[in-house]
This record gives C-alpha cells, sequence and structure tokens, in this order.
C-alpha cells in the first residue's frame, strides 16, 4: 500500500497504462512539458516522448474528433479536456461521432476513448472554470460515464476505463486533486465500470451520490450518527450505466432517498435516479425522494459567498438528511 | 511530356474507367429506385461528380483510410466495397454494413477502412485526421483521403482539423468536392474566396485548384498528392471544381439553380470525356465501351436483387451494437 492524492492516482493509472500497453497515446492542451495545468499528466512526455503525449493546438474539437480517428486504425486515446467548461466544441465529435460510431456501423468499429474532464466547484474558478456538466452526456447512450471519488476509485476506475473499447467520459472533480490521501495497494486493480459502492452502511436513509459530494455525504453522515441517524452511502462511480440494482436495494432496505450532486437540479442525474426509484421501489417508500443539488443558475458564480452559496456541503446534506429522517 | 498510361497501365486505367461508369450506373438505377419508391429515406446522387470520388479512392491501397461524407458513392466504389453492400444499405437491410441503423447514404465498410460518415457536415474530416495521426503513431505508411463538399469549409472544425494536420505533416490528402452549392446556398454566400484552395496557405501546405470533371487531371493531382503522403511529404488540398447534377437530395427539385449553369456543366460530364481519351489512345474501343455499360448495368441489377432480397433487421436489433462488449 501507498498514500496517494486522487491526482497522483490519475497520474499512476496512466502512467501504468501508458507502460502495459504502446497502442495507448494522449492528447491535450499543456499536457506535455507542462504537465497539464492541474499536473494529472506530469513527467509522462518525458517518459513516453512528444507524439505519445501530445501538446495540442488550442482545439477541443481536433482534440475529441482526432482521438476518436486515430482509435479507428488501431490505438487507443486518452486525450484531455483541461476544464469541462471548454467541451462544447467537442461535444459534435463525443455526441455525434464517439457515441454513435460503432452503432452506426452496425458494430464493426469500436472506439476506445477515455475523454478526461476536469469538472467542478469550489476553489473560486468561476462561471467557465467549474461546472459540472456530466447531464450533457449521460443521456447519450453509447457513451460511458464515470465520475470517481476517492483516489483508489480514482485509477481503478481509469484503469478499467482505458481497458474498456467504448467512449468513456471521465469526469475528475478539482477540488478532489490534492484535497484527499488515501492508501491504496501498490499492484494493479481496477475498479469495474457501471457497479456502485456503497461507502457506508445504514438503514434510516440512502444518500446517492457520486464525485466530491460523496466525500461531504461521509463527513455528513458522522454528525448523523450523534443523533441516532444512520446513513446509507451510495457512490455510484459510474452514471452512464447506472447501477440500478444496488439504487434499489439500498431504497429498498432504508424507505428512504436522498440523491446530492453538484451539478444544477434541473435536468440533472438525480431526477434519473428519483424516477428509477419512482418507477421500480415506490412501494418501499417511506418519505418523498429528496434532492440536494445546485441552484438553477447557469454555472457557479464567482464572488466567495456565492459560490459557497451553489455548492453541496456536509450541512447541506445533514439539513436534508434530518429533515427526511423525521418525514 | 506525360501521357495518359504513365501514371497508371492500360489495364488500371480500363478498371479505372469501369469503376466511373459502375459509379454513374449505379446511381442513375438508384435515383429510379427512389422515384419507384423501393427504399426508404431519401437518395442523395452524386452524378456529375464521378472523377473526384472515384479515382482518389481509386489510388489507396486497402489498409489506407477513407473518411467520406454522404455523397461518396463514388469513393467507396474507388476503394473496392461490393456494389450489393452499398445496395443493401441503402435499402436498410440486414446484411448492410450498419445493419439498418444509419442512413442509405452513410455509406462505410469497416473492412475496407470506410469510415461510416455522419450527417454532421466536417466531422468526418476531423477523423480522417486523427486516423492520419493514427498512422504517424504506429509507424504505418498508410494514407487518408477525407471527402467533403464547399459547404463544409464554413465548419469550424474544417479549420481545427487542417490545422493540426499542417502542424504535423499528417499522411492525408483532403479532398473538397466544390460543387458551387451547399444545399440551396451558392459558394458566394460561403466564402468571398473564389478558389477554396486559398485556405491551405493558412495551414502551412498546398492548395490547388483543378478541374474535377477531367479523370486525368484528378488523377495526376491526387497521385502526387497521395505519394507524397505517403512518402512523409505532409497533407495537400485539392479542391475539385464539379458539380452535381440534380438536387441536394432526390426530394430537392434544386430550382434555385439557373438552368444553363446545369446545362453547362452537364456538357463538362467527366465520363464521355474520359472515355474519348480512352479510345483515342486505343486504351478501350467502342465495343469495350458497350461492354463496360452493360456489366455495370448487371452488377448494378444484382446488388438490387440482392438488396431486394435481404432481409430487414429485427426490429428489437435497434437496441443492439451499442457498446464493444469484449475485451
Amino acid at each position: 500500500m501507498h498514500k496517494v492524492t486522487y491526482i497522483e492516482a490519475i497520474t499512476e493509472a496512466l502512467r501504468e497504462e501508458m507502460e502495459r500497453d504502446d497502442k495507448l497515446f494522449m492528447m491535450g492542451e499543456d499536457i506535455g512539458l507542462y504537465g497539464g495545468v492541474f499536473k494529472a499528466t506530469k513527467g509522462l512526455q518525458k517518459q513516453f516522448g512528444e507524439m505519445r503525449v501530445l501538446d495540442t493546438p488550442l482545439s477541443e474539437s481536433l482534440i475529441a474528433g482526432a482521438s476518436i480517428g486515430a482509435t479507428l486504425v488501431g490505438l487507443k486515446a486518452v486525450p484531455e479536456i483541461q476544464f469541462a467548461d471548454f467541451i462544447t466544441p467537442a461535444m459534435d465529435q463525443i455526441i455525434q461521432q464517439a457515441a454513435k460510431l460503432r452503432y452506426r456501423s452496425g458494430g464493426s468499429y469500436r472506439v476506445p476513448v477515455v475523454f478526461r474532464v476536469c469538472c467542478g466547484g469550489g476553489i473560486g474558478g468561476g462561471l467557465y472554470h467549474s461546472q459540472s456538466n456530466e447531464a450533457w452526456f449521460v443521456d447519450q447512450p453509447g457513451l460511458k460515464v464515470v465520475a470517481p471519488a476517492t483516489p483508489y476509485d480514482a485509477k481503478g476506475l481509469l484503469k478499467a476505463a482505458i481497458r474498456d473499447n467504448n467512449p468513456i467520459i471521465y469526469f475528475e472533480h478539482k477540488k478532489l486533486y490534492r484535497s484527499l490521501k488515501q492508501d491504496i495497494p501498490d499492484d494493479d486493480y481496477i475498479v469495474p465500470i457501471g457497479k456502485a459502492d456503497r461507502k457506508l452502511e445504514g438503514e434510516t436513509l440512502s444518500i446517492i451520490t457520486y464525485g466530491l459530494p460523496v466525500n461531504y455525504a461521509l463527513e455528513a453522515a458522522k454528525e448523523l450518527a450523534k443523533e441516532n441517524i444512520k446513513v446509507e452511502v451510495i457512490d455510484l462511480r459510474t452514471l452512464l450505466p447506472i447501477d440500478k440494482d444496488m439504487i434499489l436495494e439500498s431504497v429498498k432496505k432504508t424507505g428512504r432517498a436522498l440523491i446530492v450532486h453538484e451539478a444544477n437540479k434541473t435536468g440533472g442525474v438525480g431526477g434519473e435516479i428519483a424516477a428509477i426509484i419512482a418507477e421500480e421501489a415506490f412501494d418501499y417508500l417511506d418519505a418523498p425522494v429528496t434532492r440536494v443539488a445546485g441552484p438553477d443558475v447557469p454555472a457557479i458564480p464567482f464572488s466567495p459567498p456565492m459560490e459557497e452559496f451553489f455548492m453541496v456541503s456536509p450541512k447541506k446534506i445533514a439539513d436534508a438528511a434530518r429533515k427526511l429522517a423525521a418525514y | 511530356m506525360l501521357t495518359i498510361d504513365t501514371i497508371l497501365d492500360k489495364e488500371k486505367l480500363k478498371d479505372l474507367y469501369y469503376h466511373l461508369v459502375l459509379t454513374r450506373t449505379f446511381d442513375e438505377e438508384t435515383r429510379k429506385l427512389f422515384k419507384q419508391a423501393r427504399f426508404a429515406g431519401t437518395y442523395f446522387s452524386a452524378v456529375g461528380q464521378e472523377a473526384t470520388t472515384v479515382v482518389p479512392s481509386f489510388l489507396l491501397e486497402k489498409d489506407d483510410v477513407v473518411a467520406p461524407s454522404h455523397r461518396e458513392l463514388g469513393a467507396n466504389i474507388g476503394k473496392g466495397v461490393p456494389p450489393k453492400v452499398i445496395m443493401a444499405q441503402i435499402y436498410a437491410r440486414k446484411t448492410s454494413p450498419d445493419k439498418g441503423k444509419s442512413h442509405p447514404c452513410h455509406y462505410g465498410y469497416a473492412p475496407l477502412n470506410v469510415i461510416t460518415p455522419a450527417s454532421t457536415v466536417a466531422g468526418q474530416i476531423v477523423l480522417g485526421t486523427g486516423a492520419a495521426l493514427g498512422f504517424r503513431l504506429l509507424n504505418k505508411k498508410n494514407v487518408v483521403i477525407s471527402f467533403f463538399g464547399d459547404g463544409a469549409t464554413s465548419r469550424g472544425c474544417f479549420h481545427e482539423a487542417l490545422n493540426f494536420a499542417g502542424v504535423h505533416k499528417l499522411p492525408i490528402v483532403f479532398l473538397c468536392q466544390n460543387n458551387l452549392w451547399a444545399e440551396s446556398v451558392p459558394l458566394k454566400l460561403q466564402t468571398a474566396l473564389t478558389d477554396l484552395s486559398d485556405r491551405a496557405k493558412a495551414y502551412g501546405f498546398p492548395g490547388i485548384t483543378i478541374d474535377g470533371n477531367d479523370v486525368m487531371e484528378v488523377l495526376k493531382t491526387s497521385k502526387e498528392a497521395l505519394d507524397k503522403a505517403r512518402n512523409g511529404g505532409g497533407p495537400t488540398f485539392i479542391e475539385c471544381k464539379t458539380y452535381r447534377w440534380y438536387g441536394h437530395s432526390e426530394i430537392d427539385p434544386a430550382d434555385y439553380r439557373p438552368p444553363e449553369e446545369v446545362e453547362y456543366w452537364k456538357s463538362r460530364d467527366p465520363i464521355p470525356r474520359f472515355e474519348q481519351l480512352l479510345i483515342e489512345h486505343k486504351i478501350i474501343t467502342e465495343e469495350e465501351k458497350k461492354a463496360a455499360y452493360s456489366k455495370a448495368k448487371q452488377d448494378v441489377d444484382e446488388a438490387v436483387a440482392y438488396a431486394e432480397n435481404s432481409p430487414f433487421p429485427q426490429a428489437e436489433e435497434a437496441l443492439e451494437d451499442l457498446y464493444y462488449e469484449g475485451e
């Protein structure tokens, strides 16, 4: 075992997979000599060369599309989108090409691309360096969407994604990069895509979440335990395909569901989870399905009080959990 | 002085001629089939543009990649895709490369490295550029041709792709079929340029404008560009001035075009011009010419019979080919 931050876990996964498979390459803005704006690719260009760790022009459409094209002649690609906010020019390639290419070729092409996307707020990034836009991709079958919450999962899920041979959007939360350390195995391991993780067992209510708020939910759970509210924390880890079985199993046990995500509430992943519960576990519910999510504004505003107002927090989660437990 | 058979030997020229005749025959027959409502959707004829699609594709090797758009029947036939496979695609049958999932004119065929296109114009140019990057990374001496129309050159991803291909001197030929109309929008409303090839200067590689209805000129120019790309000389932008005889698709009467313009271009039909040349140089005889048309008709009839006798996919097969399931 060795202790790593979330971002170190990502770098380890990239290095080990690059060493393991010489068909793997990465491309993106500032990922080469500079090592990426958050240093996720630090040292990799020196180790693997300028073409396998390729600095691109400021061209997200190109980064996405060329990654896809390269896989069609036998490569595997792990492009970096520096900020989730800047993925919009690449959407055409991701949605119209990557997600549909296997389908529209009757299964004759495959697209092994992992789009590493840096998302999330809480670090003073403002409107255009804080967005949590995972829902844009979760409604696109053909893609898989992954959002790790811990260093262990970050490494294991990235390795699984790289070995998966389907187009995957891998959301890294930038507030987690250096705020969290965890012991992880020295040996190679993967965390399977599509499987949620019960991060905490409980009976009173289920908190269903992913990414940064998983950690906030665990913090809230400690406070709530003192009040005899025993929270179960389900970390989805993969948003598409979503682990319905674990969601339903947990909610059927506790009878109460609190869904938490940082992205704004309307049209978010939480609405889908609520619908799954309503369709398949209605008879088990003792209280309305409840959501804690970002307010419906275009993105996280800059000024600190407004940013704090926007962000999900352990306190917001605990408050909602108390109400739900008392219902 | 360059003589007709210094680029391709006589047998190859005859074969190329047959592929041109086959493309014309296939296209005109398919228009009739559409009018008889023998298949659904619509059809994008490329009659008049055969030289610009068949010829460059005909020069490729099996592992070379074609990244076509929707009007590239000829690029598929030139690459060697069997007519019956293409007709099954048009008929949306289970035996088509996409098993009925995409549009009649989304021609793609993985066994011959033809990338199935999407309808989002210019997206395939980025994929093609990625395939060329892939060949570079794999140290393979293969090349890519990306086919597109004049309308595609107005989109951002076109510029991102060409810029990147220029930076890395990638083995790709950008083949623009400038048929003067992007659906109903004339060239003068697309661009202030007269020759689209001027754009290449901005990306640091040669741009050439040629008569796209002159088979020999297309042959010579694309051969040089492909040889250069294969030998590490980087990309070339070839603008072929050409014309589609009919509407954007078969549901478009194309009455936005002046009739004299259509007549002018019909008088410049690439196929009789090439035939005349071949007869003058005693490469084919009048009898061989007639035989080519009758063989093409027979091949197309067989393709139609194959398609019409092929089953439709089962409705539930709509749920297949979403993800690659293997290792």
